[in-house]
């Protein structure tokens, strides 16, 4: 990788993970660590010796643990008055069945629209979203009866949405639980 | 690396993980520089060779604390860089832990000095 990309690459790691400072902090954080880089990079350009953005790269640890440790004092937090330690616990639990609940929650309803999907394209009289004969209640149907009269929405056209809106919830439940992740370590 | 250089090594890390913030402090007593500098200076002392993932997150901390101020600055055609100078409560925390560092140096020192079974009894007496 050409020593640009390497350290664009290792900047764009470590501002995603600086996203918890506020935007001016992060932004001053990596333009004095730019150029810091770059200043080091010429140092051993200067020196007669072959560029190592690695070698620099390497002094300052993995983008996240770098992050970690200027978010360190937003996880940390104020610490709890004497004698209080044990809402610290109360909270850490609550944070852990949190986490887990919002895994099983949003990686369930992500299967299951995925499931809908697919099962669509191999049995299309039975699975649809049908609006009931009144017009005013719309099914998502799993059966081989489906209400007299209802017309069906969306047709084929379930398919995609479907999958798409699944791997939509999927995604979106990853980034959150990366996010409480961090809180809950 | 031999098992004393290993041994030397442990050490320092222990002993910076104390004296940091002391160390960084005195090294911009009357100076001001940014972050490369002072690694340099620090990186000139054998017993003070942290990376710079320990140096920035450290300096931005102190920043927070109020203890050093930091500026951009630009000199001819060199990029900007981010400068450090101690404000005047780190030149007052400066000066707390020099004197208690001179205080543990000192008592360890005595100890030492003072190996002897028969002298044992406590420091001042």
């Amino acid at each position: 990788m050409p020593d640009r990309e390497l350290i664009h690459q290792y900047l764009k790691n470590l501002s995603k993970y600086l996203s918890r400072l506020d935007k001016s902090d992060a932004q001053e954080v990596i333009r004095e660590i730019e150029s810091h880089i770059l200043d080091a990079l010429e140092i051993q350009e200067n020196s007669g010796r072959l560029s190592d953005p690695q070698e620099i790269l390497d002094g300052f640890g993995e983008p996240r643990e770098l992050a970690n440790q200027y978010v360190e004092h937003l996880l940390k937090g104020t610490p709890p008055p004497i004698g209080f330690k044990a809402i610290q616990n109360v909270k850490k639990g609550a944070t852990n069945t949190l986490y887990y609940s919002m895994g099983f929650l949003g990686f369930g309803i992500s299967v299951l629209l995925i499931t809908i999907g697919l099962a669509k394209l191999f049995m299309p009289g039975e699975i649809g979203v049908w609006s009931a004969a009144q017009g005013n209640s719309i099914m998502i149907t799993f059966s081989e009866h489906v209400y007299p009269d209802s017309a069906e929405l969306l047709g084929y056209w379930l398919s995609p949405i479907a999958i798409g809106l699944g791997v939509g919830i999927a995604q979106l439940t990853k980034s959150v639980l990366r996010v409480l992740k961090q809180s809950i370590q | 690396m031999t098992k004393q250089q290993s041994l030397n090594e442990k050490w320092d890390v222990q002993l910076r993980k104390g004296t940091l913030e002391l160390v960084i402090l005195a090294a911009l007593k009357e100076r001001t520089l940014y972050g490369l500098e002072l690694l340099k200076l620090l990186h000139s002392f054998e017993t003070m060779k942290i990376t710079e993932g320990t140096l920035y997150p450290l300096m931005d901390r102190l920043k927070r604390d109020e203890l050093v101020n930091a500026f951009w600055r630009q000199e001819g055609d060199s990029r900007p860089r981010k400068y450090y100078q101690l404000t005047q409560q780190g030149l007052i925390k400066l000066e707390a832990l020099t004197n208690r560092w001179r205080q543990s140096v000192e008592d360890i020192e005595h100890l030492i000095q003072n190996s002897n079974p028969q002298t044992t009894h406590p420091k001042g007496e």
